[in-house]
Order: C-alpha cells, then sequence, then structure tokens
C-alpha cells in the first residue's frame, strides 16, 4: 500500500491515539521501512516513535528502565548497563544501532531480535500504554502474544544481574552483523538457571527443559551438553539462509556450552 | 495527510523542500535537493550506500521517513570537502586504491567521518566494525580499511602541527 500519512506525535499519548487509529507503529524504521520501500507495507499511516520522549534510560538502585524508542547503540553506550554491551555488538552494524529500537527488538521474526531473547532471560517487565490506560505485562508475554490493538510498549523494566551471573553468546556466520543461529542469554543465581534462546523458535524462547535439568547441578561440559539435548524439547526451529533447522537443532548443545564455559571447545 | 514542507539543516545551510507522506531521507536527497552522493542500493538498510549522518551519528538514508528528522542536522557526502579540497578521509581512499566502482565509497567515507569524529585513533578491528554495515560487491575490503586508518593518522597528524 501506499503511505497517505506519517505521524510523528511527541507524547505517549498522542501516540496511543495515533496508534489506536490504525497507525503502524514504527521505532527506528529497520523493519517497516523496507516494506515501505517496497511497496509490501499492510497499513497507509505510519506512527514514529522518534519524537515521543520515550528514548529515556535509568539505571539507579539496581533496576534498569530503558525507554522503548531508546536506540541499540544508546543502550550499549550508557555506563550502567555494560553488561549487556558485548550482546548488543553481535546486534546488526553500528549504523543499524543508531536506528533500531529496543521495543522495536521485541516486534521482529527470530533470527533477529537478540536483544528480546536478552530481555526474556533477564525477565524484563513490559510498561504498556492504550486506550485502556496504562498496564505492565511481563516481557515473556508480550513475546508470546503480542500486545493489544492501540497499545504500545513504552519502557522495558529489568533487575540489573548480579556482576558475574551474565551468560550471552550468538553463534552466527560471521563475526559482526550477521543474524543468529544459535543465541544464548542466562542469568544464573545459586544454582538456578534462567535461559532463553534466539534463532531456534520463530520467537525467543525459555529453555525450560535445560533449566529444570541443570537446577542445583554444577556447570561442567557434561551436564551442558545434557541441557543442551533436552532443550531441543524447547524449540521450534526453522530453515533460513542462515542455517537449516536440522543444523540449528544438532548445534544447540554446543552453543549452550560455550554460553557458560567459552573456553570449552 | 497531504504532502508537507520540510526543513532540513543540510551540510550547514536550511533547506525546505516538499515531502509526499513516507517519502525517505534517501530519496529528499536525492530528488528534491539534488544531493545523488548517497545511493539507493538494496533500500532495506542492509547495504549501507546511502549512509548519511543524522546529527552527527551515521544512518541508513533509506530507512528514515523524512517527518521523522524534520529540523535535524543532516551530513552528506557532498558537505566533506571544503570548497575543492578534499578532506583526509577523501584524500586517503583516493592515494590508497579504496574505490573500484565507487558505489559503496560516499557511504563507506561517511560511517569513517564518524567514527573519526569520535576516535581520532581507531584500532583496525574499530574500522572493520564501524563499515560492517556497508556492504563493497567489488570485495575492496581491505584498501578501504587501510584508507580508513591512513586518513586517521592523517587527521591526527594534522591537528599535531596546526
Amino acid at each position: 500500500m501506499v503511505i497517505q500519512a506519517v505521524h510523528v506525535p511527541e507524547s505517549v499519548d498522542a501516540v496511543v491515539t495515533c496508534s489506536a487509529r490504525g497507525g503502524l507503529l514504527m521505532g527506528g524504521g529497520t523493519v517497516v521501512m523496507p516494506l515501505v520501500n517496497s511497496g509490501s507495507a499492510a497499513v497507509t499511516e505510519l506512527v514514529s516513535l522518534r519524537r515521543a520522549g520515550m528514548d529515556g534510560i535509568e539505571v539507579s538502585d539496581g533496576v534498569a528502565t530503558i525507554g522503548a524508542a531508546a536506540t541499540l547503540a544508546a543502550v550499549g553506550e550508557h555506563p550502567g548497563l555494560a553488561f549487556l554491551r558485548p550482546a548488543l555488538r553481535t546486534i546488526a552494524s553500528p549504523t543499524i544501532r543508531n536506528q533500531a529500537t529496543v521495543g522495536g527488538n521485541l516486534f521482529v521474526p527470530q533470527p533477529y531480535g537478540d536483544l528480546a531473547v536478552c530481555l526474556l532471560a533477564l525477565e524484563a517487565t513490559c510498561e504498556l500504554a492504550g486506550p485502556a490506560g496504562r498496564r505492565e505485562a511481563p516481557v515473556a508475554d508480550v513475546l508470546t502474544t503480542g500486545i493489544a490493538p492501540g497499545e504500545v510498549v513504552v519502557a522495558v523494566r529489568f533487575a540489573l544481574p548480579e556482576p558475574g551471573t551474565w551468560h550471552y553468546h550468538k553463534a552466527m556466520r560471521r563475526r559482526l552483523n550477521s543474524a543468529a543461529i544459535v543465541t544464548v542469554a542466562s542469568v544464573t543465581s545459586a544454582g538456578d538457571y534462567r535461559i532463553a534462546l534466539g534463532g531456534l523458535a520463530p520467537r525467543p524462547v525459555r529453555a525450560v527443559s535445560a533449566e529444570r535439568l541443570l537446577r542445583g547441578r554444577p556447570l561442567t561440559p557434561e551436564s551442558l551438553t545434557e541441557a543442551g539435548e533436552a532443550a531441543r524439547a524447547d524449540i521450534d526451529p526453522f530453515d533460513d539462509a542462515y542455517a537449516s533447522a536440522w543444523y540449528r537443532a544438532r548445534v544447540l548443545p554446543v552453543h549452550l556450552r560455550r554460553a557458560f564455559l567459552p573456553e570449552s571447545p | 495527510m497531504p504532502s508537507q514542507i520540510v526543513s532540513l539543516d543540510v551540510n550547514g545551510e536550511r533547506r525546505e523542500f516538499i515531502a509526499a507522506p513516507g517519502a525517505t531521507l534517501l530519496a529528499c536527497l536525492r530528488e528534491s535537493l539534488g544531493l545523488t552522493a548517497a545511493k539507493r542500493g538494496c533500500a532495506q538498510g542492509a547495504c549501507g550506500t546511502c549512509t548519511v549522518l543524522v546529527d552527527g551519528r551515521p544512518e541508513a538514508a533509506c530507512l528514515v521517513a523524512v517527518e521523522t528528522v524534520a529540523g535535524s542536522a543532516i551530513r552528506t557526502l557532498e558537505g566533506v570537502a571544503t570548497g575543492g579540497d578534499l578532506d583526509e578521509v577523501q584524500s586517503a581512499f583516493i592515494d590508497c586504491f579504496a574505490t573500484q566502482c565507487g558505489f559503496c565509497t560516499p557511504g563507506m567515507i561517511m560511517v569513517a567521518e564518524a567514527l573519526l569524529d569520535r576516535d581520532p585513533d581507531p584500532s583496525e578491528a574499530d574500522v572493520i566494525e564501524a563499515i560492517s554495515g556497508n556492504v563493497c560487491r567489488c570485495t575492496g575490503y581491505r584498501p578501504i580499511v587501510i584508507a580508513i586508518l591512513e586518513a586517521a593518522r592523517r587527521r591526527r597528524e594534522r591537528a599535531v602541527t596546526r
């Protein structure tokens, strides 16, 4: 369809008003604009979040609150979010990270959306605004069931992981600017593991079978390989230009192991 | 919503033009302002040849709906030289044979400008990361990396002697 209007609202309320009228929300445009450029956008109106005042980042008392329109570059440059920097550097290129947003990352299909995988492992909470007012929802719910028509994710919030408890590993075809074959993000605390996977299903998934198997056990190459094999029950891999579904499932245990034991072969 | 008048600061000059809804920054630079250095390659943000600086940061101009950056400062390759004098990045690209067909060159130079503005002494790994969103299908990456490192060296030298 041909675009008839691009709204650039300057407040969250104005975003909700435009969105409720049927406009498609657009963060940095990295997903929406290719559709517009090829004439395949399914809408005639866009609602840009670029001027909506939703790009603030606040880190205090061990809690991070990140506006949905914050760019991936801004998150990576924030001194309070240094633990996420290596993960962000595996996403696209520095140029695209100047445009792509945290909120947009929640709505892209895998094998994109590595930050969404991180947010799932961090058990982040989404702050939503809509015609019916404000509400909160676990990021896991937003990833699986989406948001209501007219709603917008205003911010994501999570507790910073304790030092040494954050693990991230992404297998890709090149060292830079490539989508996920397998992405693993995890927070470990006292023998309890929260493990999220990317590249292995249409949306990021929790590796609940691996989490159950690892609970209370030490992390060894053997226990992690076993957990990686168990996690095949949690995934729904797909074929694309980067890898086959078969390959993704095949190498999952290897990359789960490397997420925790980077030195192991 | 009809077409609207959009105002941008382009290479230090205020420019106004009429933009249709959803027009990209790239289309406006090329078709409304006659600035054709930034190229339309993939039109999906994957090739990098449309890269310009928006408020100092490189962005793929093909992914920017122009209404969303109204009032911003845009820098394109046309704004890099001073009069007829090429800047360090441009002259290093020539001296290091870093252009082949030239299609990727405008984007490569703009990400290099942004990199050197932020970090006057980048490592080779920093340069490779900076250009990781820019595709050269002549695959002449090696001379491009060498040219950007050489440009950084020249710019540091000039800063010392100035």
